[in-house]
């Protein structure tokens, strides 16, 4: 592959992933590079396979062939639904450190509290000692703006509130990449916007964020690149400004008009 | 402290006079019962010089707040005298017969060995419980575990000791093993039923906790697997501790039914709290023996339903 010098290397690259549910197929050859610091989003109609992709990337879904790399490393290489990674569990869950996930339902852990959540993660996965993980936790709280709520249980913050924890928790781990699996779907409207927030100050210290959102006015602000899916393919990659004023695709051009 | 129960006694007023009224009664009555010496003045002249084959010694019953006092004189083969007497209030009655002294009477004089026999009860529930539970834990990982070996083990295990009677089990343990391998003889009566009880109890439990644990929301399983969790890292830390609080209700149910299945354990002679009811009932064909053994069964499951109650609601702060 050639590259140019000053141009930033690829943190994430996905080549022909397919998968299929029976005979639906939910990705068909989807192909996407991500460099670093880029902001990606991908935007849809629902069942055009972006959260499946999504969850590929951290292997949450198993493929059934295709190639992913993350920082040069492979972690997913099937053909035919079978897995030819020469690499251990440990290895790759090494590897997979460095990618965060944050999803649609929050799924902070209802049984400690706010400040705990973010603490454990660091302590049981990275063997990182309590105090470290504390300062961390506090320091990452503190940026998501809810040192207040330390020490309360998850069930008595907001969805907004919640979905801040849930950032800070994956930030924790220190991920190259942060997924985000539509991250204000579940909120009420009028608490998108301190969500949305956080991710834009994320992405201005120059987080890698691949974003599955349904979110325009977010995907047009921060997008480095949009990416838009239709029927499990990747139909159009460009910049936000393009792919907005003017696609080239008709079925682009279909979903922005009905949805703008 | 003292200031919540001042506080508590103001809102709750006609409680607090009750309940002191009831204390108050509850000294006198510790203060005024009878002591041995005022028993025996009571006993009548033509009872002390009565000539007997057998002298039984006399009993004083002192349960602070009453006291009894009985003796046996066997004058032949075919004739008995006694005197039974209850201390109440300082005052000294004689027991007559079909009177309600007598339920009383006979009430504090069973009470020692009922009591023998609910600490045999309680001790066989709770090592049963708890055995069960540890044991449960391992077979509910056991058949969720992905390697064939183990999880067919598990399936039949629970298969089978919940496909067949306790009490055959509890046979089986005790009389039949010994007859297989001389060395699987269990001599401790206690020992053989806590082992059949738990190994029971295990396979009921496994499957309440496989169930608490599959009602966990799948999310937690996922986020832990993007946190980079193992799958021992995540039962340990995220899974099971959500799975206490939904635990405790079920494992009081399962705690209530071993206590009223402990009466089975008098197929081996352990004498639990059945069995003495029951002896006492076929030694002295007194049926109200059954009165004060099911007030002692209810205390035992209130309490124990209060405990689980309070376990309950320390494991709920976060819902």
């Amino acid at each position: 592959m050639m590259k140019k010098k000053n141009e930033k290397k690829n943190i994430l690259k996905i080549e022909n992933v397919n998968k299929n549910y029976g005979d639906l197929k939910v990705l068909k050859n989807n192909s996407l590079e991500v460099k670093k610091g880029e902001v990606v989003c991908i935007i849809g109609p629902s069942g055009a396979g972006k959260s499946t992709l999504l969850r590929s990337i951290n292997k949450l879904e198993s493929v059934k062939s295709g190639k992913i790399w993350v920082d040069g490393e492979l972690i997913v290489d099937r053909e035919k639904g079978k897995n030819k990674l020469d690499k251990t569990s440990k290895e790759l869950s090494k590897i997979m450190l460095e990618v965060g996930m944050v999803f649609q339902k929050f799924n902070l852990f209802p049984h400690i509290t706010v400040l705990d959540n973010v603490i454990m993660p660091q302590t049981v996965v990275r063997g990182v000692s309590k105090e470290v993980a504390k300062e961390k936790a506090l320091e990452l709280l503190e940026k998501v703006g809810l040192l207040d709520k330390k020490d309360v249980y998850p069930n008595k913050l907001s969805g907004g509130q919640q979905q801040r924890v849930a950032i800070a928790r994956a930030l924790a781990m220190e991920p190259m990449i942060m997924l985000f699996d539509e991250p204000t779907s579940a909120l009420d409207p009028t608490l998108v916007g301190e969500v949305l927030k956080v991710m834009k100050d994320l992405a201005s210290e120059g987080m890698t964020m691949i974003v599955v959102t349904h979110e325009m006015g977010f995907a047009k602000e921060v997008a480095d690149t949009v990416v838009f899916m239709h029927d499990g393919e990747i139909i159009e990659v460009g910049e936000p400004k393009q792919i907005f004023d003017n696609p080239k695709q008709e079925k682009t051009k279909e979903f922005l008009s009905k949805i703008l | 402290m003292t200031k919540k129960i001042i506080a508590w006694c103001k809102n709750n007023k006609m409680k607090t006079i009750v309940s002191s009224l009831i204390v108050i009664i509850l000294i006198i009555m510790a203060f005024s019962s009878p002591n041995k010496a005022q028993f025996e003045n009571n006993i009548p002249k033509e009872f002390k010089n009565l000539e007997a084959r057998i002298v039984k010694k006399p009993v004083y019953l002192d349960y602070v707040i009453v006291s009894g006092y009985y003796q046996n004189k066997k004058i032949s083969s075919v004739k008995a005298e006694s005197v039974e007497y209850i201390g109440l209030f300082g005052k000294v009655i004689e027991v007559k017969e079909g009177s309600s002294e007598e339920f009383i009477f006979d009430c504090m004089k069973w009470l020692p060995s009922l009591i023998e026999g609910a600490k045999i009860t309680i001790s066989l529930t709770i090592v049963t419980t708890i055995l069960g539970m540890l044991i449960g834990a391992i077979f509910a990982l056991g058949k969720m575990s992905k390697i064939p070996g183990i999880t067919h083990f598990c399936r039949a295990y629970i298969f089978f000791f919940r496909g067949t009677p306790l009490l055959m089990q509890l046979m089986f343990i005790y009389y039949s093993l010994p007859l297989i391998n001389p060395n699987f003889a269990i001599q401790d009566r206690f020992l053989a039923a806590a082992i059949a009880f738990g190994l029971n109890s295990a396979a009921y439990c496994a499957e309440l906790i496989r169930a608490a644990i599959e009602s966990i929301d799948k999310g937690q399983f996922e986020v832990a697997k993007a946190l980079g969790f193992t799958y021992g890292q995540t039962m340990r830390k995220i899974i099971i501790p959500q799975t206490y609080k939904r635990l405790v209700p079920p494992f009081a149910n399962e705690f209530i039914m071993i206590l009223k299945d402990a009466s089975l354990t008098s197929i081996i002679a352990l004498q639990d709290l059945s069995k003495v009811t029951t002896a006492i009932q076929s030694s002295s064909s007194k049926y109200t023996v059954f009165i004060p053994s099911m007030i002692i069964y209810l205390v035992i499951t209130g309490v124990f339903s209060k405990l689980f109650e309070c376990i309950e609601k320390k494991y709920s702060v976060y819902e």
